[in-house]
């Protein structure tokens, strides 16, 4: 413990949230006598504006310069009373969150005296982690006024554009010889009965991107290399199509992407690539706009094919893209009958007229049962969709000179690539994952990363657009300060012990450790991203993480299990998506028993064998490990590398004669509340943990 | 030209429009006319579909837009006139007073408790959310002060026992107040923070451009649709919402207004007056979400809960939506293709008797359920066409804030400088209000500055 240590120690009541169930003021009395607290004190709501203020205010009147906080949760509350210790001058990484309502109230709701025990060892257990807490600091990086826009469809030009008019520099790189994406095989756009050449709109913004001084076009180019980081990115252009061609090298400071979506074809249904008379909605398209469509007698449309299934979700935009295609061919007199068959009309907002305008000029439309997709058949060289009609609830036969299927679509053929280049993850159809799906709809979970446009998600023009000039504000803000900052939790290595072995070079999944001549390894702050793994797996234990020491981690575990450690559960839960699920099970008040004593890693990549070894030492009635469901992880694989390690752990512990069957992993989803409360009744039940605490009246 | 913008409406729009702007550098003034910013995202529960907590994810932004050095938070205040003059606005704000002193006020809680009346919460009246004439409007209120019902000091709430309002002379005559049990309960606390005398006050402010972020409101049932306002038992989904959400006048028990007991057959009857006088005539493009979230957190509750849903065309077009509707119906909600023609009660138990033909079967079904929530859509905010006249712009034919050309410039109005975003231009969901507020704070940024970058070598 830091000799100089003054803890204070905040134990919020959260309304009666975690005072109706929490003894509070004894967790405070507690608090008080815990080596290197200075002030302890209870708070009716401590997130509210005023008891920050007496927070800031008892900081400064204690001379505090460790605070922890008994709340809520970090995953929500934690930047809030980060700002507030910054604003009382003190650094924020002197900060530590204790949970006692997720973790404590909501869930053990009947049992007072157990729930006030364990709050009063989270609390001991913050307490003795703060007394090791050291200053961090965020890493601020210069940021030039430099984007690269991976690109050139609406989205993209879009996002070029509005770049390009604040007076920063663009770079728009697009694969095909000419811009405008998918705008180049649409035939019109229609947006509240208005209807407009796809090719115009394109030939408008594609005009406007060649002749702004400030963007750079590249078309006919893909990227060949991209490394770096915000503010110090180095993209490598080449050639489309010509692995051999000649290299281009930019500078960037921040990217967007925009590289839109593909149709995923329909092989080999109703059909499609064997018989020509089976388009996709998009090969129709191209035949309007070329005004190429072979008159024919009977047109049938089919919704929702490959989509709203096990593999996938609905596809968006089908409905739309279907039913102004389908106005368009009676409109063109290209069909004299034209019927859509669909499951869910999914027109929103006041798309609805458009139906209606596509029933005044003739379009049938005709619902099939989920379960019951439409049939085609061949009668004497004519096609033939068999349907059954749910209103009518018979079947029908439905000649068909035109079959129009509307599939799903996916993400560019680039996205593995690019997945891969920027760090960032993508859906089983390449679709990029943004960082948070409400309050984060256009960002990469790196600074300076922005998505937009189909990349994301299918979506119509008018939305693409707007996620455009979204992306360019996203990355306009450190382009627009000059820098940024990066958070201050990040890997340090220590020289002193370190063997050279370069593993923690190889097992980096950010590429942020270096190595030199002889293997020696250091860190790129600016590229780390905290997770860990690197430091778990040191086989000299040379590497630390800021405010995930392994001091600090042990210290938090042998306070967890100095008393009564052989009915407790030692936990270590992951930021992202374990705390998550922890979370969730408080919040949807699941009750589950309280032996549970957690720690808080970043990843749980983080925790090391010699903790979980100790935690035995001490005599832990059980451990656990939990970390993001797999496959997504915020670290990309540490929840596998975790994995992995958990298995050698139990080799190990079986090897030293423990019991390997007491550590448990569970991979659990940020929404997955019932999970972690099911798996904190099995592991009571299965590991005989199941007395006293809190029968006793502990 | 000014380095500011305008943000009219803090809601979850208002809030993402603002803090982009002044991340970037700008100045922003954030206006809303109601005590608390929030907006309707605030009184939900949780989001579709993550179920990620709606207030959790929604107050750390608000904490942040109330700390940013760029941004000037003003409560209860509307536009009253705008001027286009070079480069950007001269805007003239109104803030109406909320009789409470912002600077002094700790929301410490002793008025409320002296306060002899209470009336029905705005929001949860019909589930028992009630609220005192001095209250704040949510725990996690941005600013965290009390605000005073204004029918209090004018004397209407007399009849119900309100302590003030009677006297000859009018609140805003005197300086002190010998009467009001609010005014004696804060000088006991130590802080006189009321000021029942306060009246309203104007300001100026220059800008470079506006954005509207007014948001939208959940549709009012018409009078009577399916019993909506005779039983008891029949709620909105904006007010089942409340009952849901821990923080709500239940706590989170999904009961029944009637009897307060735990409701154990719950429907949902989706586009709820659609297309009938009253009802809105368009699709409302969240409700279908909604109610899939509304099933599953019932579930979450008590897994023995049975849960209906009465559908038009279901609509699940969003990333995750699919699977969050396929997650409602494994959890054993039943969805059914109808809509109901009758719902009438039984007056010995308070259920609701649904009667409808099933659309796929064919076949007539009638349902009893003990509480029945109706998905009734969102409406444009009823503030819309003051705001649209004083800013010289249109509306649409429902009253949303009409974009000038939707495809080609979107998001622009008929003002160059005026930019829309969120609910403010239609039903919209939380996601897509983010990226309309995005964009529009970079729409406002530009504004005015565009002439000198097009003439730019």
């Amino acid at each position: 413990m830091s000799p100089d240590a003054r803890i204070g120690v905040f134990v919020c009541d959260c309304g009666s949230n975690i005072a109706s169930v929490v003894d509070v003021p004894a967790v405070v009395e507690y608090a008080r006598g815990l080596p290197g607290v200075a002030f302890a004190d209870e708070g009716r709501w401590s997130c509210s504006v005023d008891y920050l203020a007496r927070l800031k205010e008892a900081i400064r009147a204690h001379a505090l310069n460790r605070v922890v906080i008994a709340s809520c949760t970090p995953r929500t509350h934690e930047p809030l009373f980060k700002a507030s210790v910054r604003e009382a001058g003190l650094n924020p990484y002197l900060l530590e969150f204790v949970s006692i309502r997720e973790q404590v109230s909501w869930v053990h709701r009947d049992l007072p005296a157990a729930a006030t025990q364990k709050a009063r060892d989270l609390v001991k257990m913050g307490v003795a982690k703060a007394a090791l807490l050291e200053e961090g600091a965020e890493i601020r990086l210069a940021v030039q006024q430099d984007c690269l826009v991976i690109g050139g469809g609406a989205a993209g030009m879009t996002a070029a554009l509005h770049v390009a008019d604040q007076g920063f520099h663009a770079l728009l790189v697009e694969r095909e010889p000419r811009l405008g994406g998918l705008l180049n095989r649409v035939a019109a756009v229609a947006h509240d009965g208005r209807s407009l050449p796809a090719g115009e709109i394109a030939a408008q913004l594609a005009e406007r991107v060649t002749s702004h001084p400030r963007i750079t076009l590249r078309t006919g180019a893909v990227i060949d290399a991209l490394a770096g980081y915000i503010g110090n990115y180095q993209v490598t252009l080449r050639p489309a199509g010509d692995p051999e061609g000649a290299r281009e090298t930019f500078a960037a400071s921040t990217i967007i992407v925009a590289t839109g979506m593909q149709e995923l074809l329909p092989a080999g249904r109703y059909g499609y690539g064997a018989d020509a008379r089976v388009l996709t909605q998009l090969e129709l398209e191209e035949r309007l706009r070329n005004g190429a469509v072979p008159r024919s007698g009977d047109a049938v449309m089919i919704l929702c094919v490959d989509s709203k299934n096990e593999q996938r979700g609905c596809c968006a935009i089908g409905c739309q893209v279907a039913v102004k295609n389908a106005r368009a061919l009676r409109e063109q007199g290209a069909a004299e009958r034209v019927h859509v068959l669909y499951r869910d009309l999914s027109m929103l907002k006041g798309e609805h007229s458009e139906v209606e305008a596509a029933k005044q000029a003739g379009v049938r439309f005709l619902r099939f049962p989920d379960e019951r997709y439409p049939a085609l058949e061949e009668r004497a060289g004519r096609l033939v969709v068999r349907v059954h009609d749910l209103l009518l609830g018979r079947e029908l036969l439905l000649p068909a000179d035109l079959l129009v299927l509307t599939p799903p679509f996916r993400g560019d053929e680039t996205v593995q690539e690019i997945k891969g280049l920027l760090k960032v993850s993508a859906s089983a159809d390449g679709f990029f994952q943004e960082a948070h799906v409400k309050l984060g709809p256009l960002d990469f979970p790196s600074d300076g990363t922005s998505l937009c446009g189909c990349a994301r998600g299918p979506k119509t023009l008018k939305e693409s657009c707007e996620e455009g000039i979204g992306a360019a504000m996203r990355v306009s803000i450190p382009m627009q300060r000059g820098f940024v900052e990066a958070a201050g939790i990040v890997a340090g290595i220590d020289l002193s012990e370190c063997e050279h072995c370069g593993q923690c070079a190889r097992k980096c999944p950010y590429g942020a450790i270096r190595l030199d001549e002889d293997k020696t390894p250091s860190v790129l702050q600016a590229l780390c991203k905290g997770c860990g793994l690197c430091a778990a797996d040191c086989p000299t234990s040379s590497i630390n993480i800021v405010h995930y020491t392994d001091a600090q981690l042990l210290a938090q575990v042998e306070a967890a299990l100095e008393e009564d450690a052989a009915h407790k559960i030692l936990g270590f839960v992951c930021h992202w998506c374990a705390l998550g699920g922890v979370d969730m099970a408080g919040v949807s008040r699941l009750q589950y028993p309280p032996h549970a004593r957690l720690i808080r890693v970043m990843c749980s990549a983080r925790v090391p064998i010699k903790l979980i070894e100790r935690a035995y030492e001490l005599g832990a009635g059980g451990v656990l490990v939990a970390g993001c469901e797999f496959p997504p992880c915020h670290y990309i694989t540490g929840n596998y590398a975790c994995e992995k390690r958990m298995q050698r752990a139990k080799k190990q512990l079986a090897k030293k004669g423990y019991d390997p069957e007491k550590l448990w992993n569970i991979w659990c989803s940020a929404a997955d509340g019932p999970k972690f409360a099911r798996a904190m009744h099995d592991m009571v039940e299965r590991l005989g943990l199941a007395r006293e605490v809190g029968a006793d009246g502990r | 030209m000014s380095d500011a913008i305008l943000v009219v409406g803090a809601g979850v729009a208002g809030i993402n429009c603002a803090l982009n702007a002044a991340r970037y550098g700008l100045k922003v003034f954030l206006v809303d006319d109601t005590p608390s910013i929030g907006g309707m995202m605030a009184r939900l529960d949780k989001t579709f579909p993550t179920n990620d907590c709606s207030i959790c994810i929604e107050a750390p932004q608000m904490y942040e837009v109330d700390n940013h050095p760029n941004i000037e938070v003003l409560t209860n205040t509307s536009v009253k006139k705008v001027k286009a003059v070079a480069g950007g606005f001269d805007v003239k704000l109104a803030t109406q007073p909320r009789y409470v002193d912002e600077e002094a006020c700790t929301a410490c809680g002793a008025c409320v408790a002296a306060c002899p009346v209470s009336v029905p919460d705005e929001l949860d009246g019909k589930v028992g959310g009630t609220r005192k004439l001095i209250s704040i409007p949510f725990p996690q209120a941005v600013p965290n002060v009390m605000a005073i019902d204004p029918a209090c000091r004018s004397g209407q709430m007399r009849a119900q026992g309100a302590c003030v309002g009677g006297c000859a002379v009018d609140c805003s005559q005197c300086r002190e107040c010998p009467i009001a049990l609010c005014v004696q309960a804060c000088r006991k606390e130590g802080k006189d923070a009321i000021r029942l005398w306060q009246g309203p006050a104007s300001r100026g402010v220059a800008v470079r451009g506006i954005v509207v972020a007014t948001g939208i409101r959940d549709a009012r049932p018409p009078a009577g649709l399916y019993g909506y306002g005779v039983h008891q038992n029949v709620v909105t989904y904006t007010q089942f919402e409340r009952l849901m959400n821990a923080g709500g006048p239940t706590a989170g028990r999904i009961v029944r207004p009637s009897d307060d007991a735990h409701a154990h057959r719950i429907a949902w009857i989706q586009c709820a007056g659609r297309g009938l006088a009253g009802g809105v005539p368009y699709c409302s493009k969240v409700c279908c979400m909604v109610a899939a979230k509304q099933a599953i957190i019932t579930k979450e509750h008590d897994a023995a809960v049975q849960t209906i849903v009465f559908h038009n065309e279901l609509k699940a077009y969003g990333k995750g939506f699919w699977d969050f509707q396929q997650k409602a119906r494994q959890l054993g909600t039943r969805y059914v293709r109808a809509r109901p023609y009758d719902v009438v009660e039984n007056p010995a138990t308070r259920n609701l008797i649904i009667r409808c033909e099933d659309i796929d079967s064919g076949r007539l079904l009638v349902e009893e359920v003990e509480l029945l929530v109706l998905s009734t859509g969102l409406q444009p905010s009823d503030r819309n066409e003051k705001l649209a006249r004083v800013l010289g712009i249109d509306l649409d034919e429902h009253g949303f804030f009409k974009e000038k050309d939707p495809l080609l410039a979107p998001l622009e109005t008929k003002v160059p400088g005026i930019f829309l975003c969120g609910g403010a231009t239609g039903p919209i969901d939380i996601s897509e209000s983010v990226v309309q507020a995005t964009a529009a704070a970079l729409k406002a940024i530009l504004s005015g500055r565009a002439g000198r970058v097009e003439s730019a070598p």
